[in-house]
């Protein structure tokens, strides 16, 4: 059967203003080329720097422009073709079945200039297979048209219906609960940043951080800073709450700007983002490419009641970016309202706690560990012993552990709930199982302890559906389960959709 | 559940035997460039004696019980491996999530007439699920009873 393909397209080169911010984007190169000059008491004289702004003018310009003239880019019948590259010479072919994702970024030039950078994914490798940096949005949305209108046709040629072209807003973030989350987004790695940037006054502002407090400390604060000299734990204290108020400001404006005008948002069988302040990123999730769900908080925004949902899905780089975050930040009704509509579920009300020998051995790990670590100190400093105290919270840590530790399973998913400091539920439809792992190692197996791995696709490498120290014959009984029902599932010839059927017991 | 072929023990041998020795040559060579700086029991005896000690117990002993706990059962739906001398490991490859497959066999293992099995999967951490120590022949024969399986799902 004949596909109704788009006409073939004619060869195109990215948008002329690619040049201008290809330019704009080299700067910051030349000025840390510049930096070495700058730092000169005597100051880089004129010439010094006329020359090496030449001889960077020469150099780039060149090569943006040949860059530029090198790049075209076409869709035929099947495939989006980018040839590019100066001295090697990339022909690229992407198979448009196997694209899974068009990607419009839109940072502050490229919004100003009315262009954008379009991200071409697809599930094969981990980064974007394509970039087109930069295209007119028009042309942007050009092609992501043409790549959906491709898959929709050829989805309904074989057979599976056309869905009705509506769209169901799903989750949608007001300005003051953007704010909420980024408080509760407490970071204090900026200050890290800020302070080890501060090396780098002197060389450019001839400004060294001892300046500051010098200045600080003869301006108008005096009288503060008297006191603060007369007790340094007053000073402490003030250090702390900067550093807090701090860690709160940068935590409120980054997810401000990160989750700005957030929208989910589904459209047929497609999942669709849309969010941010400065840089707008845009993204379509395919229903079907959705592994899993993750039910994500931690402590503080549990205690308020908040939670986020994140999605695992193939061809999203896991180990760079975490998984795909759906929900930023809502309440636990809101998710679970919204979550059916990308993948059905009833989140069970208790969880089935694994061996609580486990305690014991997560212990004796953290012992053994402890022990290691304190063992040179307590040579050279007897007194270091009293670091054996220490283990007391570890020991509550363990128990908090498995206290956390559960896992939950129903007609066609599974759910799994871990982390103490993170919290995460896994919640793994039984269609998407992959290969199923038990293990146990020496000490496990003393213990009579076993651990089972439910393998899916697109899962991270230190974050996936794990569930450890079950008593051994319970791991083999549950993996049986697991499997008849993974079994079960395409046998009966099930869908994602339909009902789910009974289980022959196993 | 079928043992692997017993002939794999002997590469495995001699796998370690040459890592070992690399081991040595390097530990070696370090000892003999120091020499004028001291140390000259550590360096020429405790260290490389050490090496030789516990280099030759692992190829001793390690393989043989690898060996030993190494099963795999091609099964009407799965592929069942069982292995692991301190961690062991059992897996269940449905056969309906294959991907693809390799026959691989490299130097060492083709004086022996080995090869190994690779089942690719779109599992994260089942991308290549690798049954080593098959005669090439069986290999081949597991490899085409098991190519029937590969679905066109996508995924």
């Amino acid at each position: 059967m004949e596909l109704q393909r788009p006409p073939t397209d004619p060869a195109r080169r990215l948008h002329p203003l690619t040049l201008i911010q290809k330019l704009i984007k080299s700067l910051p190169a030349l000025l840390l080329g510049l930096l070495p000059f700058l730092g000169n008491d005597s100051g880089p004289s004129k010439v010094v720097l006329l020359v090496f702004l030449v001889l960077y003018g020469t150099v780039m310009v060149p090569v943006i422009l040949i860059q530029y003239f090198r790049f075209r880019y076409w869709i035929t019948e099947r495939e989006v073709i980018i040839h590019s590259g100066v001295l090697t010479r990339r022909k690229r072919s992407i198979p448009i079945e196997r694209i899974q994702n068009i990607v419009l970024e839109r940072s502050l030039l490229p919004r100003l200039l009315g262009t954008a950078r379009v991200k071409i994914e697809t599930a094969g490798s981990k980064s974007a297979e394509g970039i087109l940096e930069y295209v007119h949005v028009a042309e942007a949305n050009r092609l992501r048209t043409v790549v959906q209108e491709w898959t929709a046709t050829s989805d309904s040629v074989r057979g599976s219906t056309p869905e009705p072209h509506k769209e169901t807003e799903l989750f949608r973030m007001s300005l003051d609960r953007i704010f909420l989350s980024g408080a509760f987004r407490f970071s204090l790695i900026y200050i890290a940043i800020i302070f080890s940037g501060m090396q780098y006054l002197p060389d450019v502002f001839n400004l060294t951080p001892e300046d500051l407090v010098d200045w600080v400390l003869s301006g108008g604060v005096e009288e503060y800073t008297e006191t603060a000299r007369a007790s340094p734990w007053l000073i402490g204290a003030v250090t702390g709450v900067m550093a807090i108020l701090f860690g709160w400001t940068t935590g409120i404006v980054i997810n401000v700007t990160k989750y700005y005008n957030f929208r989910l948002w589904l459209d047929g069988n497609k999942l669709h983002l849309r969010h941010g302040l400065f840089t707008v990123r845009e993204g379509t999730i395919p229903l079907k490419r959705v592994q899993s769900l993750i039910l994500r908080t931690n402590p503080p925004m549990r205690l308020f009641g908040w939670y986020r949902l994140e999605l695992q899905t193939i061809g999203y780089d896991v180990e760079k970016q975490g998984y795909q975050v759906a929900v930023p930040f809502a309440r636990l009704h809101e998710i679970l309202a919204l979550a059916p509509h990308i993948r059905p579920f009833t989140l069970p009300e208790s969880f089935e706690c694994v061996s609580p020998v486990s305690i014991r051995r997560t212990v004796v790990r953290y012992f053994m560990v402890f022990a290691v670590l304190l063992a040179v100190p307590v040579y050279f400093w007897q007194e270091a012993l009293w670091g054996l105290l220490l283990l007391a919270p570890l020991y509550g840590l363990a128990v908090l552990q498995y206290r956390n530790h559960g896992y939950a399973i129903d007609a066609d998913t599974v759910y799994i709930r871990r982390g103490v400091f993170q919290h995460y539920v896994w919640i793994v439809p039984s269609d998407r199982f992959q290969v199923f792992y038990t293990h146990d190692t020496f000490f496990q197996r003393r213990l009579g302890l076993r651990s089972v791995i439910i393998d899916t696709a697109g899962a991270g490498s230190f974050r996936f559906p794990y569930i450890v120290d079950l008593v051994a014959e319970t791991a083999e009984q549950f993996t049986a389960t697991l499997y008849a029902r993974f079994q079960s599932h395409f046998m009966l010839g099930n869908h994602m959709d339909a009902e789910p059927k009974a289980v022959p017991g196993q | 559940m079928q043992p692997l072929h017993p002939d794999i023990k002997s590469i495995w041998r001699l796998k370690s035997f040459l890592f070992f020795v690399a081991l040595f040559a390097v530990v070696a060579a370090w000892a003999i460039m120091t020499m004028t700086s001291g140390g000259l029991i550590w360096r020429f005896g405790l260290l490389p004696g050490g090496i030789v000690l516990f280099g030759l117990s692992w190829t001793l002993v390690i393989p043989g019980l690898r060996y030993r706990f190494w099963r795999y059962d091609l099964r009407a739906n799965e592929l069942y491996l069982e292995r692991g001398v301190w961690n062991r490991v059992r897996t269940i490859v449905p056969l309906r999530r294959i991907q693809h497959l390799d026959v691989s066999q490299d130097v060492l293992e083709r004086n022996y007439e080995l090869g190994r099995l690779i089942v690719h999967t779109a599992g994260t951490r089942s991308s290549s699920v690798t049954v080593p120590g098959l005669h090439y022949e069986t290999a081949e024969r597991l490899r085409d009873e098991l190519r029937h399986y590969i679905t066109e799902d996508a995924i």
